[in-house]
């Protein structure tokens, strides 16, 4: 589904390469989350997904991007759309309505989907995002948070095959950080969505993330099941990345050799682990 | 003050029901009418007509702080204008040869009511019209090319994004010990002034962050027939637009 092969990218009058010769694929229905510290490359690598770079932010690009064997470079972001929805860091600037109903409404027309889907797919989405309520609010009395759900409803509205969001919880509670990653989860089971979102709440990647990529300086550092990335702990840490609890406390019992199981990624299952040593 | 007025204000009432295209039409007459009236009453009745339309569409508490914002600039446009005609008979003799006549007073006492009555309907019609509505009637009834009813809409709904901008930028540097409370207008100006830098470049970024927002949604593969809602024109459009007519006709032949 998405294919990066080599890449490097260097922003125009950048003194250091912002991505660094990365590999990865991403399947159909994957759900990656990336992480990694500030200026780490992240973004960089979600606008390589979706074409702003080097459509859009030019400089030095080399290697390759493929979304569903369509290469980046070679195709206009519009174009790219139909297929990838993206969730921008900085959604405020997302928004080109003032009221909520017709910032959900605005991709839908531009895609000239069939007026008798859009009602539904309105509501749908402010549904899925919890925020039916909204619907005819002006969007400048919304709060931060209320904001980013009205961002991810736009782009959920759109039904895109592949959804990328950057940070789409930095201004949610815990709460609603949760409603969204199960949003998130949902759309990618049930509907085979495959999903890529950079995020920094390492708990939420954990417990609803099948893959993790982790980024340092430019590069992908680590990549693979979420399982298996927690077990180099250290190499996260050096990276800039504070790994759960649980998993630092599984770690810990393993250099004691009192542990020889998978890391645990929620409460429950540390509780499981812990039980197993006690008895 | 005017960003917050700016802002769209829902509700259900006759005029925000109205085609926007009407809308439009009335406020773009009443302001037409108070620019060709040289009449002091027909000023002061489109101001209070502003008013009383504010009211009908319950927003009368952002129309007073309009008016109170307008009334502030229209008497420092009247002090300006007052000074410099001196046509008429005298009726205020100041040093260094400083006078007002009647002729003066009359002229500029107008031009603040016509400041004031031209500019109000326009604010209040676009508080109360969405700009996805406009937009689409734009392109659909009047053939606008897309891109430019977008440029227009964009730029009306970012005069709030800007001013709130500008305040959140005031406040950090009040927070830093700069007083911007002082009445010297020339001291103000000196504080403000400084502020269009960080002003400027947090208004690209946003315009930036706009323009990649609406590219990823699609912005350029929309048609002329894309719009989802139909603005067909109704009786009471029709009303509406022989209304403004009239008043612009009364704008003239008023004395």
């Amino acid at each position: 589904m998405i294919r990066i092969s080599g890449l490097s990218f260097r922003y125009r009058g950048g003194s250091e390469e912002a991505l660094k010769e990365i590999d990865l694929t991403v399947r159909r229905g994957d759900f990656l989350g990336i992480i990694g510290s500030s200026g780490a490359g992240k973004t960089t690598l979600l606008h390589a997904i979706n074409g702003i770079v080097p459509h859009h932010f030019r400089g030095e690009f080399y290697g390759s991007v493929e979304v569903d064997g369509s290469d980046t470079v070679e195709n206009r972001p519009e174009d790219l759309a139909r297929k990838v929805g993206s969730v921008r860091q900085d959604f405020e600037s997302q928004m080109v309505s003032s009221v909520v109903e017709d910032e959900i409404l605005f991709g839908l027309e531009n895609f000239s989907v069939p007026r008798d889907d859009i009602e539904h797919r309105i509501a749908d989405a402010l549904d899925k995002t919890g925020i039916a309520n909204l619907r005819e609010r002006n969007i400048a009395t919304l709060s931060g948070g209320q904001k980013q759900k009205v961002a991810i409803a736009a782009i959920i509205a759109l039904m895109p095959e592949i959804l990328i969001l950057d940070e789409p919880t930095g201004e949610l509670d815990p709460k609603s950080s949760r409603q969204i990653f199960r949003l998130l989860k949902e759309l990618n089971e049930k509907h085979g969505i495959t999903v890529v979102v950079v995020e920094q709440k390492i708990m939420l990647l954990c417990e609803f993330a099948d893959s993790l990529a982790v980024m340092d300086r430019g590069r992908i550092i680590l990549e693979g099941p979420v399982r298996e990335v927690l077990k180099s702990s250290r190499e996260m840490e050096s990276a800039g990345v504070n790994c759960p609890r649980v998993v630092t406390l599984a770690d810990r019992l393993r250099e004691e050799r009192l542990y020889d199981g998978p890391a645990p990624v929620s409460i429950s299952e540390a509780e499981a682990m812990v039980r197993s040593i006690t008895g | 003050m005017i960003g917050g007025f700016l802002d769209y204000s829902p509700g259900d009432s006759f005029l925000h029901r109205l085609n926007p295209l009407a809308k439009i039409f009335l406020s773009l007459m009443l302001c037409v009418s108070c620019f060709v009236t040289d009449s002091l009453y027909f000023c002061l009745f489109m101001i209070l007509l502003d008013l009383a339309m504010a009211a009908w569409a319950g927003i009368s508490g952002r129309a007073m702080a309009m008016l109170e914002a307008l009334v502030k600039l229209s008497a420092l446009l009247f002090l300006i204008q007052v000074f410099f005609i001196r046509e008429g008979n005298v009726i205020l003799l100041l040093p260094m040869d400083i006078r007002v006549t009647d002729k003066g007073a009359l002229f500029s006492l107008l031009m603040a009511l016509r400041l004031i009555g031209a500019t109000m309907p326009l604010a209040l019609m676009l508080s109360i019209t969405r700009m996805n509505d406009l937009s689409n009637v734009l392109v659909g009834t009047l053939g606008i090319p897309y891109k430019y009813a977008f440029s227009l809409t964009t730029a009306i709904r970012f005069i709030p994004v800007f001013t709130a901008a500008m305040a959140g930028i005031i406040e950090a540097q009040t927070a830093r010990g700069v007083s911007f409370d002082t009445r010297n207008i020339f001291t103000k100006i000196g504080l403000i002034f400084p502020l269009c830098v960080p002003l400027l470049v947090t208004s690209v970024r946003k315009i930036e962050g706009a323009a990649i927002s609406a590219e990823l949604r699609g912005f350029n593969l929309r048609k002329r027939e894309s719009g989802y809602k139909n603005y067909p024109i109704r009786a009471a459009d029709i009303g509406v637009f022989l209304f403004a007519v009239t008043v612009a006709v009364l704008g003239v032949i008023v004395p």
